[in-house]
């Protein structure tokens, strides 16, 4: 499965987190993950009859890390509202795309349950610990003029991190714990302002 | 299996093989059903040259579903139009018996299909419906 990824330039946390949130997909929650390209669907979630059996998600082989750890958080709360049972195909749009009636009120719901999941740490699909109680972080990528503002002056720090030979210094440290989770979630939240409050 | 409508059957196979080879259909539709099909090539003439009313090879409704989705996805590959595929796919459903299980794969398509717009869509769901839905 990961040789179908494409390799890009993300940071390490961001991919940590991608590899996290999907081993628990894939082995907590039965789903069996793989990656191809697609038009204007981000994913598909095929589902059988009873939940005891495994089910197939399929992704947009373009997707983003981030867009993926938003993906699986978004499933996984379909899949905990039981929205794919039995036997019902989950479609994931390109953002901003009308969605078709019928779906809309059971995406919002999932919506609702995704960002719990991602800011409370509701079945194990949370953002990094490190920041995810901050509440002055929330605060900022809550909305969008502070969330591009701050995107941008962590993308910064991190290239004058490894530019300036740092890294040695401030590997284990607790700022550059809490800068690289920040970035992560900051990431997350950019590619799914959805996850936002 | 009974067939319903073997003429509609025999140009639903012959529409979504694009002009194929019964030879390559039936290879295709092996490696596609992962061998749980195994359709000869004596049967699979028959049934596309409208020949007969009994599929012997195709003995349940899980097999008539697994040829139903191998030739969609058959269809996907010859590059025929979504609409194509889907119509001439439906006709190959309804030219065999349903069963509870094809009525919940036939609402399933009735509600996803509309929001696939592309074939690798189209052909990626025909995949993982076939793994999940029927699996060896």
């Amino acid at each position: 499965m990961a040789t179908e990824l494409r390799l890009r330039g993300e940071s390490h946390t961001l991919r940590s987190q991608e590899a996290r949130l999907r081993g628990h997909l894939e082995h907590d929650l039965g789903v069996h993950i793989r990656f191809s390209p697609f038009d204007d669907v981000r994913a598909l979630l095929v589902s059988p009859q009873t939940d005891d059996r495994g089910k197939s998600l399929v992704i947009a082989s373009d997707a983003s890390a981030a867009e993926r750890i938003y993906l699986y958080v978004h499933v996984a709360a379909h899949l905990a509202l039981g929205h794919h049972l039995p036997l019902v195909t989950i479609v994931e749009g390109a953002p901003g795309l009308s969605r078709l009636e019928d779906d809309a009120h059971a995406h919002r719901a999932a919506e609702r349950l995704a960002r719990a999941m991602w800011w409370e740490n509701e079945g194990g699909l949370g953002a990094p610990t490190g920041v995810q109680r901050s509440a002055v972080l929330r605060g900022l990528v809550s909305r969008a003029p502070t969330r591009s503002a701050l995107h941008g002056v962590l993308i910064a720090l991190r290239a004058a991190y490894y530019d300036l030979r740092i890294e040695r210094a401030l590997a284990g440290s607790r700022l550059a714990s809490w800068l690289r989770d920040a970035l992560c979630v900051t990431a997350v939240v950019a590619a799914a302002p959805q996850l936002s409050d | 299996m009974r067939i319903r409508d073997a003429e509609r059957l025999s140009k639903a196979i012959a529409t979504l093989g694009n002009g194929s080879s019964l030879d390559r259909l039936v290879d295709r539709v092996y490696d596609l059903t992962d061998g749980s099909l195994a359709l000869d090539r004596a049967t699979l003439h028959r049934i596309a040259r409208g020949k007969t009313q009994i599929a012997r090879a195709i003995d349940s409704p899980e097999e008539c579903i697994r040829l139903y989705f191998a030739l969609m996805i058959v269809g996907c590959e010859e590059e025929l139009s979504v609409s194509t595929v889907v119509e001439e796919g439906r006709a190959i459903l309804a030219s065999f018996i349903g069963d509870p299980l094809a009525d919940l794969i036939f609402r399933d398509l009735e509600r996803t299909l509309p929001k696939l717009s592309d074939r690798a869509t189209l052909r990626e769901y025909l995949k993982e419906g076939l793994r999940v839905w029927l699996p060896n």
